[in-house]
């Protein structure tokens, strides 16, 4: 009896594990627009992105010399890429309910332009884009960004 | 005009004269609808603010402040990014649908789903959120359940009209989520809604 109560509870706690794991897994964008080569990273595998495909949280994008790509991000940010450009979404959180917002991209080089979304509306400190040698802070608004 | 020519000069002169590693530009241009908002750029060295459009600042490393902000003109930003903002996508399209006391959609709102259907087929949209929200009458359990069951309604109604199944996210918020602020055991119609969000 005992044993099966135990594991009711191991079987109950992988569950919730699980849960919490699909949870963070979840999407937070896609890959609206693209063209010529353009890849993704995510946990230290590089793979081809495709149109519509799905970002997650820490994915790194990168574009190749004949590369460009659109990004819409779940609260409604834009993130436009030209060629040679390398940025990663360090951080994503948007759940207005629970106020956990959060928003921070890392641009290591290209050029990009960044439409702010609903995160920068709701949480503007919460948002911040990290560069070689500045951190950009926003209120509600369109950057362009180059960085050689 | 000259200074605008002469500062964008200056930065293309710059990014010839050294070859210099990870020079950054940070520009503030307007949003689509005109508006612009500020922007601050930071580093050890010092920060600067921006929240006149068409102006940048250069920073040339980790160690030096953030130039003062320049007009730059809109023409050298759009040549500089023009790659960038060709591939920009427009922006997520919102619709609100309203509800009766239970599940069955306003007479309006049924209208609009054949433009929600539009937005869908023309963005050619793979990712596709709708978010059910209920006003304060009654429990917490019954308002979650409710908010689940409009979503659901919404879904099955874009899938009998064409939308991929795979392609909708649903989600609700019971009445933590008000769209008009009321107390306790408010009927409020503006409430009782679904949120459709096209990508």
């Amino acid at each position: 009896m005992k044993s099966v109560l135990i594991l009711a509870l191991a079987t109950a706690l992988e569950l919730v594990v699980m849960l919490a794991y699909g949870a963070t897994s979840d999407h937070i964008g896609l890959i609206k627009t693209m063209a010529g080569e353009v890849t993704i990273t995510r946990n230290s595998q590089t793979i081809k992105a495709a149109p519509n495909m799905k970002l997650m949280e820490a994915d790194i994008v990168q574009t190749g010399p004949d590369g460009k790509a659109g990004l819409i991000l779940d609260d409604d940010t834009v993130i436009s890429m030209g060629l040679n450009s390398r940025i990663a979404i360090k951080s994503f959180m948007f759940h207005p309910n629970d106020k956990k917002l959060s928003l921070i991209a890392r641009i290591f080089h290209g050029t990009v332009s960044f439409l702010s979304g609903q995160i920068t509306k709701l949480a503007p400190e919460q948002v911040h884009i990290e560069t070689p040698y500045a951190t950009i802070g926003l209120r509600g608004t369109h950057v362009l960004i180059q960085i050689n | 005009m000259a200074k605008t020519t002469r500062f964008a000069t200056l930065i293309i002169l710059m990014a010839l004269a050294c070859g210099c590693a990870k020079r950054s530009l940070v520009a503030l241009v307007p949003d689509p609808d005109g508006k612009s908002g500020s922007i601050s750029v930071s580093n050890e060295a010092g920060s600067v603010a921006i929240s006149t459009p068409y102006r940048a600042t250069t920073i040339e490393s980790a160690k030096q402040q953030p130039t003062a902000p320049e007009n730059i003109g809109k023409k050298t930003l759009d040549r500089m990014f023009a790659e960038a903002l060709s591939i920009q996508p427009a922006r997520p399209l919102h619709f609100l649908l309203y509800f009766e006391n239970n599940t069955t959609l306003t007479s309006d709102s049924v209208q609009l789903l054949p433009g929600i259907m539009a937005a869908i087929k023309e963005r050619n949209s793979t990712d596709i959120s709708i978010i059910g929200h209920t006003d304060t009458v009654g429990s917490k359990e019954y308002n979650s359940e409710l908010s689940s069951n409009r979503a659901s309604t919404v879904k099955k109604l874009l899938i009998e009209q064409g939308a991929e199944a795979d392609a909708i996210r649903t989600t609700s918020h019971g009445k933590e989520n008000l769209l008009i602020p009321t107390g306790d055991n408010v009927n409020e119609p503006r409430n009782r809604r679904v949120e459709v969000v096209v990508r």
